[in-house]
């Protein structure tokens, strides 16, 4: 039990960051960046490429890294930026980014070709025993990794005048626009930082998915599916939801079947979308509200 | 009224080479080679889908991105039902529809409770879903697929008519194009329109607008399901063809050929689909060109092929012709069949508000134990300063809210637990202090919102409005009965065929105040009637409101302008931080000396 929820949570880290950069994106801008996943591949391609060019395999990452938030922002420019001048299409940039992901992944399907390559490996494979659990060192840094994220993030959310004027502009653009901030810079940001947050999860996970283009698609979704269960209001909430989706999805592969990691994350997601459209942690109010709408139904009623 | 005649009998002509055209090609394709055959029904049924989507994206705005789910549901159970289970393929064809109804009567109940982003999310996750579902099940052949029944030939008799195939698909496109269509030419259009773009307005209006998009997201996936039941005939169905970014394909159509025109959603569909078959390259480029055109027509095109043409048309009319107005020709006065009465009362008020306390979830009261009588064929100001609860006074007496306590009687009857659709019916109409309505079709299309709740069976008449004379006479009646109401508040026809994103903002408060009007309401609330308002405009709403008055209408009217409310009101009702100051005659309430201290601030 110890090792699943262990194993889950180092899944679960992947997908909480992938769903973390989606969630920036859309705490700044109210965008959701379909390219997100392929931002994701985009790192593991190019890391895995440089390393095998014979550079070092930090300078490969770091190539990744930049690969990724460049990417981010090239998104914003092409797909985001001009649509969102039409604000009667106000869902445009849904096809718009999509579509820059159909292009990255098919142009890495025609530089590196359809199959899985091998990505190179940072840290040996011996396993490391936590109480009766065993986890590698890849999974034990994952962990840790995603952690330390999301408590930067919050840090520079809440402690720094930086991120106060980002959550100005989250609320509302216009009025912290009209009160000197600069939108066009943090807009910019949360889109390199999006690619950024994303590249960190190639990172983490390559030494086990291999490096193939169609990562981005299945991530992307996984990711996604995070983000609905944490919910899309909050970074860090994305984070807890990719943490949830991570434990659960190994509890289904150990108790249910092995196919069962395909549909089971589904199933959760309907349950969250059904019972608090806001993801889990905004279960409290929409509750209180639900109960206060039949307690006001009842005393109707009673009346 | 030539101008009108020429143009409506141009129209009907323009609908009949059509048809004519549509049954000859349907005739040319049903002989044609099977490869002809298969390109273009592959492109009919993507029509269909295109138009089904179009049907809630355009007109509601409901990004609906589980049409891919709702066709995969529809295929794969016609291909279940016809090869495993031997069912005649007529006879799953209601069943398909049927499920795909219900559906989307469960999916747009659950998806439409919060946002327009909430509904586009969980439509995606349906069929991510559905894909996941048929992947993995065995009686779907997973990732394989299944090889799709065959659609059985016409009988020996009719031999001569070619691939009976053809004919099924071209009759589905054909029901979709009427449906679509029909309810694009009814008066359904401006009140979907008005769901989308001003809700407020619309559910004031009598129109019940939750209800309304679930029936048309439940119209719009009975389609989609239509569509995979045709697919399923065109050969091999696997997960693929299915998956989210058929989905959004879908929705490039949309978008490409035109969201919300009569063709766009057609020319898009035809495009896409046969887009890989005259560009065969390297399938991977042609991906990568095939992301790059969903990314050109959303940043270049975003109006579609169909809404840049007509803009075109439109300026170079505008430039040779000059404008010319469309008009409904005969003014001879029309009944219309299905029109309800106005309600005539005897009841002692008006409109009673008793003991009203309302606060919103968190916090303090906004308005505490307020009690006022509104006597009825009289002119009621309700004024206070900013803050004092007015707006919330008005949105408690016309259900945008309920109060927590207290309750509000409208001609005698206790109304404070109705929603606001079902106040109009009751005679109860209102105005906003901000005037939201549809800027994309006409004053006078947007005053016949204001006749929703007058006429019944709207909803499910427009589905086939044109073809039905009650349809067409009730059009008539409804233009009638908008271009007299709009001459009332004083506005003389130039307008009625304007764009309201092309008027002056006195005239678009004025408009709203029509669109108020001709449901012939007994209870008038108007919200701030003169923000924004010139001078000469304001003496204008002075005499439209004493002429209401006239006619034993009952206006409560909402106002900072202390010198039009006691030159125009009979009584007064002073609100001050959500308490009642004073109520009674304008000329008690002018020289009460708390009204004075709290408001005329002397």
């Amino acid at each position: 039990m110890f090792q699943v929820l262990l194993t889950g949570l180092a899944t679960g880290a992947i997908y909480g960051l992938i769903a973390m950069a989606y969630a920036v994106v859309f705490y700044v801008t109210r965008v959701i960046n379909f390219a997100t996943g392929q931002l994701f591949m985009a790192c593991i391609m190019i890391t895995m490429a440089v390393a095998n060019a014979g550079f070092s395999i930090w300078l490969a990452i770091l190539a990744g890294f930049a690969t990724s938030s460049i990417g981010g922002v090239v998104v914003y420019f092409i797909a985001v930026r001009p649509v969102l001048r039409f604000d009667r299409f106000s869902f445009a940039w849904l096809v718009s980014t999509l579509g820059v992901g159909i292009i990255l992944e098919s142009l890495a399907a025609l530089k590196w070709g359809t199959s899985s390559l091998p990505f190179p490996n940072m840290m040996n494979g011996k396993d490391v025993a936590i109480f009766n659990a065993k986890l590698t060192w890849q999974q034990i840094v994952t962990i840790i990794v995603a952690v330390a994220v999301v408590g930067l993030f919050e840090l520079l959310r809440r402690k720094t005048l930086f991120g106060k004027i980002g959550m100005a502009i989250s609320s509302d653009p216009d009025i912290a626009s009209s009160m000197g901030a600069n939108v066009t810079r943090y807009t910019i940001f949360a889109f390199a930082l999006g690619g950024l947050l994303a590249a960190i999860a190639g990172v983490l996970v390559g030494p086990f998915s291999f490096a193939s283009p169609y990562l981005g698609e299945s991530f992307g979704i996984s990711g996604f599916v995070a983000l609905m269960i944490g919910g899309i209001e909050r970074p860090a909430a994305a984070m807890g939801g990719g943490m949830i989706l991570g434990v659960l999805t190994v509890l289904a592969n150990t108790y249910i079947n092995s196919q069962a990691s395909d549909w089971f994350p589904f199933v959760v997601v309907v349950i969250v979308l059904l019972i608090s459209p806001n993801g889990v942690f905004m279960a409290g109010p929409s509750l209180k509200k639900a109960t206060r709408r039949l307690r006001t139904a009842s005393s109707k009623v009673a009346r | 009224m030539t101008t009108l005649t020429r143009r409506s009998r141009v129209r009907t002509s323009t609908y009949g080479v059509g048809a004519v055209a549509y049954l000859l090609a349907t005739v040319f394709l049903a002989h044609s080679s099977n490869y002809n055959q298969g390109l273009l029904l592959v492109a009919a049924v993507f029509s269909i889908l295109a138009l089904s989507l179009d049907l809630v994206a355009g007109m509601l705005g409901l990004y609906s991105l589980g049409q891919a789910g709702l066709f995969a549901i529809g295929a794969y159970s016609t291909t279940i039902l016809v090869t495993r289970d031997h069912w005649n393929v007529f006879l799953a064809l209601p069943v398909v529809i049927v499920v795909g109804a219900l559906l989307g009567i469960i999916i747009g109940a659950l998806a439409l409770r919060v946002s327009g982003l909430y509904f586009a999310i969980t439509t995606y996750v349906f069929t991510l879903i559905v894909g996941v579902a048929v992947s993995d099940a065995s009686i779907t052949g997973g990732y394989q697929g299944l090889a799709g029944p065959t659609f059985p030939n016409f009988p020996h008799v009719l031999s001569g008519m070619g691939t009976a195939l053809v004919w099924a698909i071209s009759g589905a496109l054909l029901i979709t194009v009427v449906i679509i269509w029909s309810i694009r030419s009814s008066a359904v259009y401006p009140v979907l329109l008005a769901i989308r773009d001003a809700e407020p307005f619309a559910a004031s209006a009598g129109v019940k607008t939750s209800f309304t998009r679930v029936m048309m997201f439940s119209l719009s996936s009975a389609l989609a399901g239509l569509a995979g039941w045709t697919f399923c005939f065109l050969g091999y169905i696997t997960p693929g063809q299915f998956n989210g970014t058929a989905t959004i394909n879908i929705l490039v159509m949309v978008i490409l050929g035109g969201m919300n025109t009569r063709l766009g959603p057609i020319v898009g569909a035809v495009f896409i689909s046969l887009f890989p078959v005259v560009v065969s390259w390297n399938p991977l480029w042609q991906e990568v060109l095939f992301g790059a055109i969903f990314i050109i027509v959303i940043v270049f095109f975003p109006e579609g092929v169909v809404g840049v043409v007509s803009r075109i048309t439109r300026l170079v009319r505008r430039r040779f012709q000059g404008e010319s107005l469309e008009t409904d020709g005969d003014l001879v006065p029309t009944a219309p069949t299905s029109i309800r009465t106005p309600i005539t009362s005897t009841a002692e008020f008006a409109l009673a508000a008793r003991n009203i306390t309302f606060h919103y979830l968190h916090g303090v009261p906004v308005l505490e134990n307020i009690d006022f009588l509104v006597r009825p064929g009289t002119i009621h100001g309700l004024i206070g300063p900013n803050g004092s609860g007015k707006s919330t006074m008005v949105n408690l007496i016309c259900g945008q809210l309920t109060p927590t306590e207290g309750m509000i009687e409208l001609q005698g009857e206790r109304v404070d637990h109705l929603s606001a659709y079902q106040r109009p019916a009751m005679g109860l109409m209102r105005t906003f202090q901000t005037a939201v309505m549809v800027r994309e079709i006409s004053t006078r299309d947007n005053v016949t919102i204001g006749l929703f709740h007058q006429f019944q069976r709207l909803l499910s008449r427009s589905l086939l409005w044109p073809l039905l004379p009650s349809g067409r006479r009730d059009t008539r009646a409804m233009h009638q009965l908008a271009t007299s109401a709009l001459n009332d508040v004083g506005l003389d026809s130039q307008w009625d065929a304007t764009r309201v994103a092309d008027i002056p903002h006195g005239v678009e408060q004025l408009t709203q105040l029509a669109a108020a009007c001709v449901g012939r309401p007994s209870v008038l609330v108007l919200d701030e009637p003169l923000a924004g308002l010139s001078l000469g405009e304001i003496d204008e709403v002075a005499t439209i409101l004493r002429r209401l008055r006239d006619q034993g209408v009952t206006t409560i009217v909402v106002e900072h302008q202390t010198r039009f409310i006691f030159d125009v009101c009979d009584d007064v009702t002073v609100l001050a931080a959500g308490q009642l100051i004073r109520t009674g005659s304008a000329a008690d309430v002018r020289v009460d000396e708390r009204v004075r201290e709290v408001y005329l601030g002397q």
